[in-house]
């Protein structure tokens, strides 16, 4: 599923005038320390060809041109301001009224956005048509592209990407202007707008069922029969039955009315619980990430056979959706992902996850876990809720040790910490709760399989 | 790839300019200095280049070695060694009594040295120096002209001398004034 993309944004933003900070360029600055050394050392030594090697740079210099635009008009605004993790889009910058200097486009990005390369004029600009040719990219600090001098309007896209899920500042847009003499430069300085960066969902395809649905009309054949499509058995004809549904074949064996029946199918309510407490290892793919890439995976399957997803964030504090249904509702929980949760924070940790209200956490309910297991207090929280009767099924994310040095008191020490890891797991699935190993790297119904196989059973 | 064909040539240019300018070297103690200053400056003019602009970044949980070299680049970003390599050449080539048409030759080589060195700064392309190719022209015309009139066999003495200097002054005056604003 594609993030929805904001499609005013690309027009949504308003031409802002800024007022350039006009300077000499260093360019200027080493014609004129070449002139004024050839000039006095020509006096000094009474030699004229130092003079002569002065000539071209006061030549230069003397080109230069007072006239300078006062203000220039400058738009930047993201193709989307929904993404999710490593989807191209495009920054439509627009500069306008810079007369005949040349604009060069400078993007100094924040972190997780890594912009790529310009493929080109936005319709409708004169980009790149200018004495600067097309546009040049780089990671180090080089110009992003340049806008040609002439009619004094241009346009450019500089496609960007963002490496990880987050509320991310683009970052700030430099602008520099040049006179055609590269002797005066014009410096401009915008900050790019925030971005709605989405975690990309990991693959999955299969779905854990429990055995026990609630009663409400849904995708999954359940045990109970009633109008649903899979066949689950024949039996005896009873006064009010679908005529429609009796079996001939059976009843001519029989010598009485014979009927199929049917499994009902029922939906079923899905509590997703992302660990976002612990964020350690390599950005990009930390538990954090992969807590919430197969958290967004969950919420698509599920929400695509129309159940009813809900979702809980577990980091300072404890934020959560209730479950609900439709594309809409998709959006509701990566929202409540990126969350500041110094902002939207509901519930302290003291509080912690069985302290939800009802509607938050049904009874009932499939609850997946992805977590690292690294915070002691939610561990404690999944035995509650498992004393309490609910299905959990538990998807470890931890894909990163302690490191350090390696003398042998460190190795002893990280030899406890994976003992004490493997105690944590070895306890909870003694308590019943299943758990399985996801890399982020593979689909997530490989570890899932031995579950989404055959229906869960739900014990109580 | 532009950029890095311009910052090679500008380091190309300034170990040339330097090696030029220091043929013969006859000064002794004063130009051995200037010498060593134009390399240093030449060295950190090319690392300058390849350094590139500053890091966006931030340093504050980076470990000691590499906060140590990102000030050791950003030392070599700030302070204008191009700027001192010119003034360090200009100054060896008048220490020693060389013909007018090798001062000649080495300003021709500063130029194309501060307009490459530009070039690979700014990621421009040599097609944006095309308005300037006349004035280029024009100044390297009023260079030649000075050589040749130091070549010529002037009046004897300093008075003959200074009048030399200030023709040229003059002529250099004389051809930015006119040209159109």
């Amino acid at each position: 599923m594609n993030p929805r993309r904001d499609k005013a944004a690309g027009t949504a933003s308003q031409t802002s005038q800024v007022r350039p900070v006009w300077s000499l360029s260093a360019h200027a600055g080493r014609l004129i320390t070449l002139a004024l050394a050839g000039l006095i050392i020509a006096v000094i030594t009474r030699r004229p060809e130092f003079a002569g090697v002065a000539a071209p740079a006061v030549l230069l210099l003397a080109a230069r041109r007072p006239e300078r635009p006062e203000r220039i008009g400058v738009s930047a605004s993201p193709s989307a301001m929904r993404l999710s993790e490593d989807e191209q889009a495009d920054l439509q910058v627009a500069v306008t009224g810079y007369g005949d200097y040349s604009v060069e486009l400078l993007v100094h990005p924040r972190f997780a956005v890594v912009p790529g390369p310009p493929d080109g004029p936005a319709d409708g600009g004169p980009a790149d048509g200018g004495p600067g040719g097309g546009p040049v990219t780089g990671p180090g600090g080089q110009p992003a592209a340049e806008l040609g001098g002439g009619p004094g309007d241009g346009a450019s896209r500089l496609p960007f990407h963002i490496g990880r899920s987050g509320r991310r500042s683009l970052g700030v847009l430099e602008i520099t202007l040049r006179d055609r003499w590269r002797l005066t430069e014009g410096r401009v300085t915008v900050e790019l707008p925030t971005v709605d960066c989405y975690p990309r969902p990991a693959a999955q395809q299969t779905r854990v069922v429990l055995s026990r649905l609630p009663s409400r009309l849904g995708d999954h054949p359940s045990r109970s029969s009633g109008e649903g499509m899979e066949f689950t058995g024949v039996r005896e004809f009873v006064p009010g039955d679908r005529q429609r549904r009796i079996n001939w074949p059976a009843t001519t064996r029989r010598g009485r009315l014979q009927l199929n029946t049917f499994a009902a199918e029922r939906t079923q309510n899905v509590v997703i619980i992302a660990d976002a407490s612990s964020d350690v290892g390599e950005p990009g793919s930390t538990p954090l990430d992969l807590a919430f890439r197969g958290s967004a995976a969950a919420a698509h399957a599920y929400l695509a056979v129309r159940d009813r997803v809900g979702l809980v964030v577990y980091q300072r504090s404890v934020r959560w959706i209730a479950p609900g249904l439709g594309a809409r509702h998709y959006y509701r929980i990566m929202d409540l992902m990126l969350a500041d949760p110094r902002a939207t924070g509901r519930l302290s940790l003291g509080g912690g996850i069985t302290r939800l209200p009802r509607a938050a956490l049904p009874p009932g309910s499939l609850i997946l876990v992805f977590s690292p297991l690294l915070d002691r207090r939610l561990v404690e929280t999944l035995r509650d809720l498992r004393e309490r009767g609910f299905s959990i099924l538990i998807i470890d994310v931890l894909n990163a040790g302690p490191s350090g040095r390696t003398d042998g008191l460190s190795r002893l020490a990280r030899r406890i910490w994976r003992m004490e890891q493997e105690a944590i797991r070895f306890s909870l699935r003694e308590l019943g709760i299943p758990l399985v190993r996801w890399d982020g790297v593979q689909s997530l119904d490989e570890p899932l399989a031995p579950y989404t196989r055959r229906v869960m059973v739900s014990r109580r | 790839m532009t950029a890095a064909r311009s910052a090679v040539a500008a380091g190309l240019l300034a170990a040339g300019c330097v090696a030029w300018s220091a043929i013969p070297l006859t000064a002794g103690g004063a130009g051995i200095a200037l010498l060593t200053t134009a390399i240093a400056c030449a060295v950190f003019s090319a690392a300058r280049l390849a350094l590139g602009a500053t890091p966006v970044e931030p340093v504050a949980f980076l470990n000691p070695v590499v906060r140590a070299g990102r000030s050791m680049a950003d030392l070599a970003r700030v302070l204008p060694w191009a700027e001192g390599m010119v003034v360090a050449v200009l100054v060896l080539e008048a220490l020693h009594r060389s013909p007018p048409w090798h001062t000649g030759l080495l300003g021709a080589a500063l130029l194309a040295y501060l307009f490459a060195t530009h070039l690979a700064e700014t990621w421009a392309r040599p097609s944006v120096l095309r308005p300037q190719a006349p004035l280029i022209a024009a100044g390297l015309g009023l260079l030649a002209l000075a050589v040749g009139s130091a070549a010529l066999p002037a009046g004897t003495g300093s008075t003959a001398d200074l009048i030399v200097v200030l023709a040229a002054l003059a002529a250099i005056v004389v051809g930015g004034l006119a040209l159109p604003r």
